[in-house]
């Protein structure tokens, strides 16, 4: 570390506060656990992605014969479950929310440091069982395990069981990550963080973290479930044996639809995050924001039905899912509008983060209103597994959920490696990924409303008509181009990325101008984050700061007093709480 | 109500006049079409409008507002609750219209008229059964009259399936143990796409069929050769209409002794050919011969060729008459006529293509085929 | 509060500021995991009330084969050792070391307890054949020894009691039959008017009570697998009642690994009434495993 004087972390912060392999390994910093979740994540997303491309590719044209079906049909299994459990899911709460949310709270670190390092290497074991799903027969039940069809040991292959045991510890893993933030919020805020005073990040994440510990555990039972059925065949979702296919769908469901907003809620806060400082903003309707995750959080309890329209639910059951679920877009909508007016007269920064932060804005507008369409009843009848839905939940999941937790790793990067990025490559980047994202999943709008079903290993044969061949040969085509746009973007963030941590320039301490308390310890942080802890003021109010030429960040206007110093700040005295 | 009928009726009205794809939306060819993509359009509408809006009003403040120049941010009301729940209620209004509807078409879709023409359907990895109450059973061809209503009771063997028809706008799921209805009347008269959309395995994306609408008369006339069509077929061209049931099998087993799930009808017809006999599952050997090829379509949970996974072959007892069988065991027979082409898929003829060349003359009931 | 890391005492995390916010913190963090484990079990509560809403004959016919004393007795156990666990948290706050460890052990014990009455009963349904899943239909293994068997009577396949059925002018539901073969699902096609997905629970019909009532007094009551006035899928009875209860034993010996570390920890002396948090954790647990026991009896062994 000393090899480059004029260019080097000289101050001891939690990177070089110990070394070697187990001080990482086995350590409590929740720093440390974060950065090891965002480096696993990116690696199982990496091989996520490369099986996406790998199917995109196969789909190029009609007949292609790179794929065999069955190796097909493994390849979006492996796609969709990778992506879901091993990285979208921990993404921003375990990866970022781990690194942030302490600091946030001007804490030491979370509640249980040991229960986190847990969660941490139960990801890893999860892991090492999806990929021994591999070797022992392979997986190709796709991401959601239907019954019967994982439980038929004649129809599904042999990795079923390893699979189910890896999703099973997985979820175990994302339920102590939640119980372990809702104690932090709950008992770790400093003197004078009100409910109403915390970042709109530990908002998300604290309405997420209900989420993982009230829904996962009904994914745990379903997943034990479906491994007795499948070992012993006792019938539990077998008809022959008296049992019920769908009732697995209900129970799956029951979580996975929450599971959903475990993946969009905690990126909501981060691009309430990222609009307010990058506009140097106010946030507008702070507690509009705040409880819309809320009621995101419940209503999302009281929608799994609206997966099932066409399973042979009752109708009675389809028209109330269906009303339920309309509530949901109400919060979502809400949240934009805000984000918009929050913009509005701002001074606004066109970085990397930023940019990422308005490409969600734009995906999540298109996959949040293409929603409208599946809720409806008469229409998700024709739309329900087609391409559509494919298009539909990429530009939530992706698009949305993946775009905001790479903007958001944008944002914290410097507080991460104490390092910059490139900032015009960075933008470059993430222009092309917002145009590679689009290319390839806007033409799968029109592919699922013209027909076109999902998880089909071709779109020929002598069943087809010619004119719908034709017609999906050019959908997929473009879809195609455009995932390679998206990955050739995607390679470009890795490769500045990788590059900053070797040779990019120092970080100040608030490079962005964030007022939140992650952005008042040092780049990278120390050991115990603060040695102090700091008091907290009006998270969103940017007028304090002022850029300082030297620091090349932003530093506490000399004219203003800190809060608890002078009596500047309305809320210290209590007079608006 | 009566508003929205009068729109989703002129809006059917449009689809008369312009038949064929939409930008979005297939061909509309049934009754409840119209309705569906009045609702499609509605949302769409709806949502360009909105995405337009919050696009251009971001690009806005993005030029307008950016920071260049030294430029601070104007301190603004950072909460304002008129305008917070004037867009609460707006789009909530919005959406209630939606689900409204939304719920309506739907139920449309679920109530099937009483006199409707009832089609059994069977869906089994990977390919659709359609038994019509005439007697005629075909595979991944559903024959249905025009403007009439008919009505689908789906069973599955299986796994879970789901029929769909795009252009009908109808799709439901075929579920093991219990019954699926769905119902539809065809508008419009031709062959259109019809898929199966809940994941089966292997063969997902061969469970590919059509749907072919007939006018009325046609339509028996249809129903009748495709009950009686090969029982006038000479004994000297059998095999060749046994190519047209072969569809049923191509899913598992391959022409050209490329690997599937059920062993290769080369290898079969290797064995049958030469009189040999096969290993099976149980360790014992049977000899190839007619009597093994009708056991194993009949029942082939009687024993399995070793090598391959047992009851993974449908059970085809009741499924064909007498002579349909003799035309696929004459087609494993004879394999070595029938011509495949690049993709080992064997040469499919008509009914009347195979009579002409036993040299009868086409019976005029299949002349419309 | 500033001057963290010297006055700490051993058991105090060094980002926490004092003993009480950790306890407080521990405390929230427990009762966050028995929510989880409410919502594991309540997946399973929920599919005992959809089997038991389409299908209320297996119920009342299946609890007929379970013992009542025993799981009596059993629930017993486990008040009386959530008793002593309570105890045991009352004696760690007021020091009272011997009378902690008297505790403990009593709580151990009456686990043991439990466990080994769940292990009788668990071994007499084994030897029955009362199994989950198809296995049920094979009967008992050693047919001499079983309480219920009677030699000569004819054994009722599944195939067999559906022919009955019929016979009877009962309405079999498809779902009763083998998977079903096509020529069977033509064959039924006269069902094809009911909606399946609508039909909400069956409730306990007059004729099913009419036909269960005169058996309750005849004990032993004879084998399913010879018995021709069975339910279908009676083995679907013994699917829930092992997973529920198997699960909940699971919990039970999680529960004695909890309670062993704590007796471990009370020898060397390390609760006070400083610092008694894992007692107070460990008890909570303890009673929620009790609690989930109490639900699982009525609704096992009682309710018919």
């Amino acid at each position: 570390m000393t090899s480059i004087p004029s260019n080097t972390l000289h101050t001891d912060n939690y990177l070089n506060h110990t070394r070697g392999f187990m001080s990482w390994a086995f350590t409590l910093d929740h720093k440390r656990i974060g950065v090891m979740y965002l480096v696993s994540v990116l690696v199982a997303f990496f091989f996520g992605g490369m099986a996406a491309l790998a199917l995109r590719t196969h789909l190029i044209a009609p007949g292609t014969e790179m794929l065999s079906e069955d190796a097909y049909n493994q390849m979006f299994t492996l796609h969709g479950a990778i992506m879901v459990f091993l990285v979208i899911i921990p993404s921003v709460p375990a990866a970022l929310g781990n690194f942030v949310l302490p600091i946030m709270l001007g804490a030491k670190d979370v509640a249980f440091p040991r229960l986190n390092l847990f969660s941490y290497h139960l990801w890893v074991i999860g892991a090492i069982f999806f990929l021994m799903s591999l070797f022992t027969g392979g997986l190709d039940t796709g991401w959601t395990f239907y019954t019967p069809y994982s439980t038929d040991t004649a129809s599904a292959m042999g990795g079923v069981i390893p699979a189910l045991t890896g999703a099973f510890i997985l979820g175990f893993s994302s339920i102590f990550t939640g119980m372990n933030f809702i104690v932090t919020i709950h008992r770790l805020r400093p003197p004078g963080m009100t409910w109403f005073r915390m970042p709109l990040f530990l908002w998300a994440l604290y309405a997420t973290a209900v989420i993982q510990v009230l829904a996962t555990p009904v994914l745990g039972i379903t997943l034990m479930l479906l491994i007795v059925e499948r070992a012993f065949g006792i019938g539990i979702f077998d008809p022959a044996l008296g049992g019920d296919p769908v009732l697995y769908q209900h129970f799956f469901w029951f979580y996975s639809h929450p599971a959903v907003y475990i993946m969009i809620l905690p990126a909501m806060g981060i691009i309430s995050e990222l609009v307010s400082v990058h506009s140097h903003k106010h946030i507008f309707g702070y507690r509009f924001i705040a409880f819309s995750s809320i009621a995101i959080a419940i209503f999302g309890f009281l929608v799994w039905g609206h997966h099932m329209f066409v399973s042979g639910q009752s109708a009675l059951l389809n028209v109330i899912f269906s009303a339920i679920t309309f509530s949901v877009s109400i919060p979502s909508a809400i949240k934009v509008f805000n984000w918009l007016a929050t913009m509005y007269k701002g001074s606004i920064s066109l970085n990397a983060p930023m940019l990422y932060a308005l490409s969600f804005i734009f995906i999540f507008t298109i996959g949040g209103l293409t929603g409208l369409h599946l809720g409806t009843l008469a229409t998700d009848v024709h739309l329900h597994d087609t391409y559509f839905v494919v298009a539909h939940f990429h530009y939530v999941m992706m698009g949305s959920a993946l775009f905001a937790m790479i903007g958001g790793m944008h944002h914290w990067w410097p507080k991460i490696t104490g390092r910059m990025y490139h900032e015009l490559t960075s933008q470059i980047g993430a222009i092309t990924v917002f145009i590679g994202f689009n290319l390839t999943f806007f033409p799968q709008f029109m592919l699922g409303s013209q027909g076109m079903p999902r998880r089909y290993h071709d779109y020929t044969g002598d069943m087809w008509l010619p004119e719908t061949v034709e017609l999906f040969h050019t959908y997929h085509f473009w879809s195609t181009i455009g995932s390679y746009v998206m990955a050739a973007g995607f390679f470009l963030t890795a490769g500045y990325l990788v590059h900053s941590i070797f040779r990019g320039k120092l970080a100040p301490a608030n490079p962005w101008g964030g007022r939140s308390l992650e952005w008042q310890c040092t780049s990278p942080p120390p050991h115990d984050n603060f040695a102090k802890q700091p008091t907290v003021g009006d998270c969103y109010d940017f007028s304090v700061l002022r850029w300082d030429e030297a620091e090349q960040g932003y530093t506490w206007r000399e004219d203003v007093p800190r809060p608890g110093e002078g009596d500047r700040d309305p809320y210290e005295k209590g007079e608006l709480e | 109500m009566s508003v929205l009928d009068t729109i989703s009726i002129s809006s059917l009205a449009a689809a008369d006049a312009l038949p064929g794809r939409g930008f979005w939306m297939p061909e509309r060819a049934s009754t409840v079409a119209g309705d569906v993509d009045f609702a499609f359009n509605l949302i769409t509408w709806i949502s360009v409008f909105f995405f337009v809006l919050i696009v251009a009003v971001m690009a806005i403040f993005i030029v307008k507002y950016r920071r260049t120049n030294g430029r601070e941010a104007e301190q603004t009301v950072t909460h304002h609750t008129a305008l917070e729940l004037t867009w609460t209620i707006i789009p909530l209004i919005l959406v209630i219209i939606i689900f409204y509807v939304g719920m309506v078409g739907y139920l449309d879709l679920r109530t099937s008229p009483v006199d409707a023409y009832e089609v059994r359907v069977t869906g089994q990895k990977w390919f659709w059964t359609f038994e019509h109450p005439s007697g005629c059973i075909e595979v991944d061809v559903l024959r249905v009259p025009v403007n009439r209503p008919v009505r689908l009771v789906m069973g599955s063997d299986d796994v879970i399936h789901s029929l769909f028809i795009p252009a009908f706008r109808v799709k439901q799921d075929v579920v093991p143990g219990r019954y699926t209805t769905l119902w539809f009347e065809a508008t419009r008269t031709g062959t259109f796409d019809l898929f199966c959309t809940e994941y089966c395995g292997t063969g997902h994306a061969q469970m590919v069929g059509h749907v072919i609408v007939y006018d009325e008369d046609e339509f028996d006339d249809a129903l009748r050769e495709c009950r009686e069509w090969i029982e006038d077929i000479d004994d000297a061209q059998l095999h060749l209409a046994g190519a047209n049931l072969f569809n049923r099998c191509q899913a598992c087993h391959s022409l050209d002794g490329s690997p599937g799930i059920g062993p290769s009808f080369l290898e079969t017809h290797e064995y049958f050919h030469d009189r040999r006999e096969r290993d099976m599952i149980d360790g014992t050997r049977a000899l190839v011969d007619e009597n093994y090829l009708r056991q194993s379509i009949l029942n082939p949970r009687w024993n399995t060729v070793a090598g391959y996974q047992p009851g993974q072959m449908p059970v085809f007892q009741g499924q064909l008459s007498e002579r349909q069988l003799r035309s696929l065991i004459e087609f494993i027979k004879r394999l070595d006529e029938i011509e495949l082409d690049d993709r080992g898929r064997p040469q499919v003829l008509s009914p009347d293509q195979i009579r002409e060349l036993g040299g009868d003359s086409p019976n005029d009931a299949g002349a419309e085929q | 509060m500033d001057d963290h890391g010297h006055d700490h005492p051993p058991h105090l995390g060094h980002h926490w500021a004092d003993s009480q916010q950790q306890f407080e913190a521990g405390k929230l963090g427990m009762w966050l995991f028995l929510a989880t484990e409410v919502l594991l079990f309540g997946g399973l509560f929920v599919g005992y009330a959809v089997w038991r809403g389409n299908d209320p004959e297996l119920f009342q016919y299946g609890s007929q084969y379970l013992d009542t004393w025993l799981g009596a007795v059993n629930t017993a156990v486990l008040i009386l050792s959530s008793l002593t666990m309570a105890m045991a948290v009352t004696y760690a706050q007021l020091n009272k070391q011997r009378a902690l460890m008297v505790c403990l052990v009593l709580t151990f014990l009456g686990a043991c307890g439990f466990m080994t009455i769940k292990y009788i009963e668990y071994t007499d349904k084994f030897q029955e054949g009362l199994f989950p899943g198809a296995a049920f239909y094979d009967g008992p293994k050693d047919r001499a020894a079983s309480k219920y068997w009677v030699e000569g009577r004819p054994v009722i396949t599944r195939e067999t009691l559906l022919e009955l059925k019929r016979g009877l002018g009962e309405r079999v539901p498809e779902s009763d039959i083998r998977r079903p073969e096509r020529t069977r699902a033509i064959a039924q096609a006269e069902m094809s008017a009911i909606e399946p997905a609508a039909i909400g629970p069956r409730g306990m019909g007059e004729d099913i009570r009419r036909e269960l009532r005169p058996r309750a007094d005849e004990y032993p009551p004879p084998h399913p697998v010879q018995d021709p006035n069975r339910p279908t899928n009676a083995h679907m009875f013994f699917n829930i009642y092992f997973m529920m209860t198997g699960l909940h034993g699971i919990h039970v010996l999680v529960g004695m690994i909890v309670i062993g570390w704590l007796i471990v920890r009370a020898a060397k002396g390390h609760f006070n009434s400083e610092y008694y948090t894992p007692v107070d954790l460990g008890g909570l647990y303890w009673h929620i495993v009790d609690l989930i026991w109490i639900f699982l009896f009525p609704l096992f062994y009682l309710i018919h």
